[in-house]
């Protein structure tokens, strides 16, 4: 696994597009950090910004190199080699590379202009969000063989997580606003990792008083050992489940 | 001892049947020319044996191992795509170490003749993103032997080619033949199946039709040339005939 994750890595590192990613997530953090003069108030817009494109891009980016590695995967499944130590040696790669661009294009801004708590919780979630729209990108390229519908399943699912999920929370929100329902919007919020990733930034910059009553039960559950302790969890989960779940399928596939 | 058994072979995609009823014995030392119209099986049968899909009916040993979940008999494969892609950013150089990793290959124990041959030796510092399909196809060609397979797969090897290295490729089969390497190569050039195949395999509608001699299709049709025997000679077969092994 570790020799195929090895030589993945290294035609990761000279990749254009992940070479790109790095430089447009440094343009967009440098630009934010320099043009907002707060850098608490920076952090807030990269926040929004990052927890949109991070998923997009690393996603998109994971199941196109798939796809782009497909016959080669072929030659390596002729190989003396386990079919999931294949998969997995790249799905591992994928996301070294991609949490190095993540580091060089976000990591370094974040940790020079707002080196505190709120920063670091960025830093974490967007690394945690970068594992699991690998895997999931990785599941969506075993699971479909046709390129264009492999993509268009990423976006999709991109849409679902940022737009969608959220309008059906505001919906139930509204809809319910005349009973206590917060407690239930708790664990479906955290069942999005997208959502769960923006909680957790915002219970750090301290925005959670802005939401009212959802935000302080957000600062009572999350801002907890044991409500941390479940946001990693399930972040967690969001990335064993589509790797689990990949690498099970691909060792069955007919390639 | 027979260094390929294929018993009840049967592959289906859907409802389809890819395969079916596929019987054949495949000796050291033999070159199989497998051969047959488009969407015959021909790739499935050597998707089978590679263990890269898996088949509803029947088995596959190679070496008296089953092709199944292990590995391990896959050691003794070399396999040339008909496309050849690898990582792009990767050398050339790069490419042969991964695959030295990959076989555990020690230094002095592979067979590098062909880097030569073919030219690769001067690509070696390339960026695999920056050659030509013909020039891929070299390095899969040196991938394919560099391991001293004791089964080779060739898949359309030659197209793609240029004519040279066509005939480099086509002596470095004969010449592992008389090591005794098992080769079966798909082709649809009748000039190359009746040079180098021992027998040919041809299948039609996921059936073997035929496997024998080219030279016992040149007989019984009284012709000079396989491109001409083979139509003469499938046409006399009964539509359900499948040659007895």
């Amino acid at each position: 696994m570790w020799k195929v994750c090895k030589y993945t890595l290294i035609d990761l590192a000279r990749n254009r597009f992940a070479l790109g990613y790095a430089g447009l997530l440094l343009l967009v953090s440098l630009g934010l950090f320099l043009l907002e003069g707060d850098p608490t108030q920076a952090l807030i817009s990269l926040t929004q910004v990052a927890l949109a494109l991070v998923p997009l891009l690393t996603l998109i980016f994971t199941v196109i190199y798939f796809y782009n590695q497909y016959e080669f995967t072929v030659l390596l499944a002729v190989q003396p080699l386990h079919r999931r130590s294949i998969l997995l040696a790249q799905l591992l790669a994928v996301t070294i590379a991609m949490l190095v661009a993540f580091f060089f294009g976000l990591g370094l801004p974040v940790l020079v202009y707002c080196p505190n708590a709120a920063g670091w919780t960025l830093l974490l979630t967007g690394a945690a969000l970068t594992a699991v729209f690998t895997a999931i990108g990785g599941l969506v390229a075993v699971k479909n063989r046709d390129r264009a519908r492999g993509v268009g399943i990423g976006l999709v699912t991109w849409v679902m997580m940022v737009l969608v999920y959220d309008a059906l929370l505001l919906w139930i929100m509204f809809s319910f606003s005349d009973r206590p329902i917060e407690p239930v919007i708790v664990p479906l919020a955290a069942l999005n990792p997208i959502d769960l990733a923006r909680i957790l930034v915002m219970l750090k910059i301290d925005l959670a008083a802005l939401l009212g009553y959802t935000g302080a039960v957000y600062q009572q559950f999350f801002g907890s050992a044991g409500g941390m302790l479940v946001a990693f969890v399930a972040l967690l989960l969001w990335v064993l489940l589509p790797a689990t779940w990949a690498v099970r399928a691909f060792a069955r596939k007919d390639l | 001892m027979d260094r390929i058994v294929i018993e009840g072979l049967g592959k289906r995609y859907g409802r389809q049947w890819a395969l079916r009823g596929v019987n054949a014995r495949f000796a050291p030392g033999e070159v199989v020319m497998v051969i047959g119209p488009n969407g015959s099986g021909k790739t499935t049968l050597i998707k089978c044996l590679l263990g890269l899909v898996r088949a509803n009916e029947g088995a596959i040993h190679v070496q008296g191992r089953e092709v199944g979940a292990d590995p391990t008999y896959r050691a003794t494969i070399g396999y040339m795509p008909q496309l050849a892609e690898f990582p792009r950013e990767l050398t050339v150089d790069q490419l042969l170490r991964m695959m030295n990793d990959i076989r555990n290959a020690r230094s002095g124990s592979t067979d590098d003749r062909l880097i030569k041959a073919l030219g690769v030796d001067v690509l070696l510092d390339k960026r695999i993103g920056t050659l030509s399909g013909g020039m891929r196809q070299k390095v899969s060609a040196v991938l394919a032997f560099r391991y001293r397979p004791t089964v080779l797969v060739l898949d359309e090897p030659t197209a793609g080619l240029d004519p040279v290295s066509a005939h480099t490729l086509l002596n470095a089969v004969q010449e592992t033949r008389r090591n005794g390497t098992t080769v079966l190569i798909t082709s649809h050039i009748m000039e190359e199946v009746q040079q180098l195949g021992d027998r040919l395999a041809y299948l039609q509608d996921g059936r073997l039709r035929a496997l024998l001699a080219p030279e016992t299709i040149l007989d019984i049709t009284g012709e000079t040339s396989l491109s001409k025997a083979l139509p003469k000679y499938l046409a006399q077969l009964p539509s359900a005939h499948v040659e007895s092994l």
